[in-house]
């Protein structure tokens, strides 16, 4: 099955032949080019041109402020985990880090937190995720949440949702080490589609 | 002499702009083109993080040298495309590369020319996508992008599906416009 949009499907068919034309070679641009990449928040405005001048490889980046704060996650647990693990069972969730998530081109009102929750001792990272604005979705399709390792956005599943608006509270799992995670993303499935659109990313 | 607004130039009419130090023409120039330029460093590096400092570079390296740009020699779509090339390279050049040994077999990937013209096509492309109203650019990535028919569209941003087509349509004319603009 391709993915790629019937071109007829996407104009109808009352185009002039010189219309079809010109807009079949649009589609052809469309379909050669691929997607063009989210940018992170970081990179959303641009950096002050004189600072950039002198100073390009010294400039805040959200990435580095991810990575240290799952680190920091990790150092907190390992400090605290006698500590922790010696509070009373009941206790429901006990945070170490949370980390925020925005929405993309096509969920643009979409955010999402996510809140890291303590190494068990199984080596599970349970999470609890609170998603604003995701569209419901049909019958059939679902959203999946990866941990993203470098180039690669879908290392690893923490888990499939559905979502209709606002969602609080979402558990799923990361039971995987967290050392050299970049991030995490959202996508949307749907069965039988090789496509993955992000819909929510840090 | 009436001034016309940053965002209703040309590329070129930026570029030069921002070589005056026009800051507001050079904002104009990041929103038009930090998509490309990210999509560009991501396809050469293959690293989010590096493909990062390559956006953040290659501006800096348009303000740096927006006084070379000649717009007798041509428009500004190419002029960008070669500084972000070569921030993008020496970014690429920055990290260590372990030796390897030659492969005995040919490669199946693209050659060098071949990858020249996709990153161009690629870069020509997502520039335009740019130029389009966020509501058109949001049906198109959806439609191309994400695998969705145009019934699933409208369901997923719950409109009518003829504001769909409507869109979608709109939006394959402005693009045809928009690249015959980055053509010449």
């Amino acid at each position: 099955m391709s993915d790629t949009p019937a071109f007829r499907e996407l104009v109808g068919e009352d185009l002039t032949a010189e219309e079809a034309e010109r807009l079949g070679r649009v589609h052809d641009l469309l379909v050669a080019a691929g997607p063009p990449p989210e940018l992170p928040p970081h990179l959303q405005e641009p950096v002050e041109p004189e600072k950039a001048r002198d100073n390009v490889s010294f400039l805040p980046r959200r990435r580095a402020g991810l990575l240290l704060g799952i680190a920091a996650a990790i150092a907190l647990t390992a400090f605290l985990g006698g500590f922790i693990s010696g509070e009373r069972h009941g206790s429901p969730f006990n945070e170490v880090a949370s980390v925020p998530m925005h929405g993309t081109t096509a969920t643009s009102n979409a955010s999402a937190v996510i809140h890291v929750g303590k190494l068990d001792s199984a080596g599970n990272w349970p999470l609890k995720v609170d998603v604003k604005n995701l569209p419901a979705l049909p019958k059939g399709q679902y959203y999946e949440m990866f941990l993203s390792r470098g180039a690669d956005a879908r290392a690893a599943s923490c888990g499939t949702f559905r979502s209709a608006g606002d969602t609080e509270g979402l558990r799923l799992n990361a039971p995987y080490s967290l050392r050299g995670v970049t991030g995490w993303v959202v996508t949307l499935e749907r069965p039988g589609s090789g496509k993955h659109p992000v819909v929510l990313t840090t | 002499m009436p001034v016309v607004a940053a965002d209703e130039c040309s590329d070129g009419e930026l570029i030069t702009r921002s070589a005056d130090g026009d800051r507001d023409a050079f904002e104009v120039l990041y929103r038009r083109y930090a998509r490309p330029v990210f999509g560009l460093a991501l396809r050469r590096l293959g690293d989010r993080g590096r493909a990062e400092d390559a956006v953040q570079e290659t501006f800096a390296s348009i303000w740096r040298a927006a006084r070379s740009y000649k717009p007798e020699r041509g428009p500004g779509a190419p002029w960008l495309y070669a500084v972000a090339r070569n921030a993008i390279t020496d970014r690429g050049r920055a990290r260590a590369e372990p030796p390897t040994e030659a492969p005995e077999q040919a490669s199946s990937e693209p050659g060098p020319a071949e990858r020249v013209e996709s990153s161009w096509v690629a870069w020509r492309v997502h520039r335009a996508l740019e130029g389009l109203s966020p509501n058109e650019r949001t049906v198109i990535e959806l439609a191309y992008w994400s695998g969705l028919s145009q019934s699933e569209i409208a369901e997923f941003l719950n409109i009518p599906l003829g504001t769909v087509k409507t869109r979608t349509r709109a939006a394959l004319h402005r693009l045809s416009g928009l690249l015959e603009e980055e053509l010449g």
